[in-house]
């Protein structure tokens, strides 16, 4: 079979799994809405809200049809983009303000990605190649193991507290003044745990490649180590780094909505607390699908990504 | 011998926690969320071991009711998680075909799933947050890893002398899993116990610093909250409350490896 047709393949499998995942997220969105004790137009109004003043909040969201033709309507709805006006700023869509908050979440996320998969492979190969003492290298992987263990909700603060407040080396990101430095910030923090996974997964895995043949008739041909371990190794570890980036997305997206929520940035998050908070039912919709559109959208290019990386992935195989 | 000592070892942590927690209980005078307003943001002293946060509620008894319900709630999730998914993936991989394949891509989605988001989700469509209500939306994605381990772990196991032999003398498949195969994958299944109840005490954690945490505030996130808000006024509402999330996730990590057989 042509590589070219693998790879497709492989892809159209992972596009379809990932709407897959949109759709039960925002399906279980949908029925939580609706099936859970209480009324969600009682949610929206309060509970001194007069029977009138209900019925006009269920016919507006449409609560009062069946839940069949609800969901059809929801269905359509998403893919059409449209799932009706914000119900606290009438005029607008919802689907305008969750695609106004998305993009802040996706640059946060996207910097912190970068980071962590840098900062996590730089590290491996320092703990991998021949240039640090042994001992060195031991710490390095400790270092990966405990950052890993501490929870970015814990940490976060008190980096923030001690960074931005007592020594004010950085900017408070939620500072509006703040800009690309407390954003640089705030990915910094996000990318701490997401690199130390990827320090401890990539390490796992050059161990592994170090014994390769292909390795050692590089080494033998006389090439540079560095040469040796960024060409020649780096690929072959892609595979794994790519799958700790997907398996830990979900836990950034939380991370963001985190930070966000503690800097009072604009974003997702703050937006589906917003939408919570003010009972929006149509916004908290559409922002949670976006959130999983995200997710299935970075781990769609993380399937890409890997696949153009590592000859193994494309190339022959069973 | 030893290994029974190691084992102690690795619970230390945690009984330490819960008891100090308890004691804490135990000394607190009146329920745990009680104000005093004159005593808002009061730095440690030796009356108030933590110090106060917010309307002067005393950290030490706070921070010990909430310690002790996350830690329950984890403890828990992750039985539950553990009790679903072992038998689950135990049955995928002794079936085999595709319910074996169906099983394991599922939990692969699940393990990747945005479950903090999906939990923000649920939670936003509740009334009032509670406990039970929380530990329901977890449950929905613990089972997941104990299910993949069980999967993986099975297979080695049904391919084994005694496995084989159970079927020879014609023990069912039921028979086979419950008294051939269950009881010797318990060992490397119930390690994941302590990264699940880590991982729990950190989104309870996480939705109640967003605002979504139980009513009343009784939370380790709730603290947390408080610590960001009075920053650069009390920075010791902060340290404390990170430390105890810190503490508590760290040790139920630990404790998980006691499980290690």
């Amino acid at each position: 079979m042509a590589a070219a047709v693998r790879v497709a393949r492989v892809l159209a499998a992972r596009a379809i799994e990932s709407l897959l995942v949109v759709l039960v997220l925002a399906s279980l969105v949908f029925f939580a809405l609706r099936l859970l004790p209480g009324d969600p137009a009682a949610l929206v109004l309060g509970d001194e809200a007069s029977p009138v003043e209900l019925a006009r909040v269920r016919a507006l969201l449409h609560l009062d049809e069946p839940l069949a033709t609800q969901y059809a309507r929801f269905l359509r709805g998403l893919v059409t983009l449209d799932l009706g006006d914000s119900f606290r700023r009438p005029g607008t869509s919802a689907m305008a303000r969750v695609g106004e908050a998305v993009v802040p979440t996706a640059v946060l996320a996207a910097i912190a990605v970068t980071i962590g998969a840098l900062f996590g492979v730089a590290g491996a190969v320092a703990a991998s190649g021949p240039w640090l003492p042994s001992r060195a290298r031991v710490w390095v992987e400790r270092m990966f193991v405990g950052v890993a263990a501490v929870p970015l909700v814990a940490f976060a603060p008190v980096a923030t507290w001690a960074l931005a407040a007592r020594w004010r080396l950085v900017p408070l990101p939620g500072d509006p003044e703040a800009g690309a430095a407390g954003l640089l910030f705030a990915s910094t923090l996000l990318a701490v745990p997401l690199g130390a996974h990827v320090g401890r997964v990539a390490r796992a895995a050059l161990a592994e490649v170090a014994r390769a043949q292909f390795l050692v008739t590089a080494k033998a041909k006389g090439m540079a180590p560095l040469r040796v371990w960024v060409v020649h190794a780096l690929p072959a570890v892609a595979g794994p780094v790519v799958t700790t980036v997907a398996t830990q997305l979900g836990a950034l997206l939380g991370g963001a909505v985190v930070l966000e929520r503690m800097f009072e940035r604009r974003g997702l998050g703050t937006l589906i607390l917003e939408a919570y908070a003010t009972r929006d039912l149509p916004v908290l919709e559409g922002a949670v699908v976006a959130a999983g559109l995200l997710f299935a959208l970075a781990q769609a290019v993380g399937s890409a990504t890997h696949a153009a990386i590592d000859p193994r992935a494309r190339g022959a195989g069973p | 011998m030893r290994r029974k000592a190691r084992r102690w070892l690795d619970l230390a942590p945690l009984l330490v926690l819960i008891g100090a927690a308890a004691a804490g209980v135990a000394l607190t005078k009146g329920p745990a969320g009680r104000l005093d307003p004159a005593q808002a943001w009061c730095a440690p002293s030796l009356a108030r071991p933590l110090g106060c946060g917010e309307a002067g509620v005393d950290l030490a008894a706070l921070l010990s009711v909430a310690e002790l319900r996350a830690i329950a709630l984890a403890v828990v999730v992750a039985l539950a998680g553990f009790a679903v998914g072992t038998p689950l993936g135990a049955a995928a991989a002794i079936v085999r075909g595709r319910f074996e394949r169906a099983v394991e891509r599922v939990c692969d989605l699940v393990q990747a799933f945005p479950s903090f988001i999906l939990a923000l989700a649920v939670m936003s469509a509740v009334r009032a947050p509670s406990r039970v209500a929380l530990g329901a939306v977890f449950a929905l994605t613990a089972w997941a890893p104990f299910a993949r381990l069980a999967l993986a772990q099975t297979r080695v196991l049904r391919d084994a002398a005694f496995v084989e032999a159970a079927v020879a003398l014609g023990r069912g498949p039921l028979g086979v899993l419950a008294r051939h195969v269950v009881p010797n994958l318990l060992g490397v299944v119930a390690v994941q116990l302590g990264s699940t109840g880590a991982a729990i005490v950190i989104s309870e954690a996480a939705l109640a610093f967003v605002g979504l945490g139980p009513p009343g505030g009784v939370s380790l996130g709730g603290v947390l909250d408080q610590g960001v808000a009075a920053m650069l006024r009390a920075p010791h509402v902060l340290l404390v409350g990170s430390a105890a999330v810190f503490a508590t996730s760290a040790a139920l990590l630990v404790a998980g490896r006691a499980a290690e057989g």
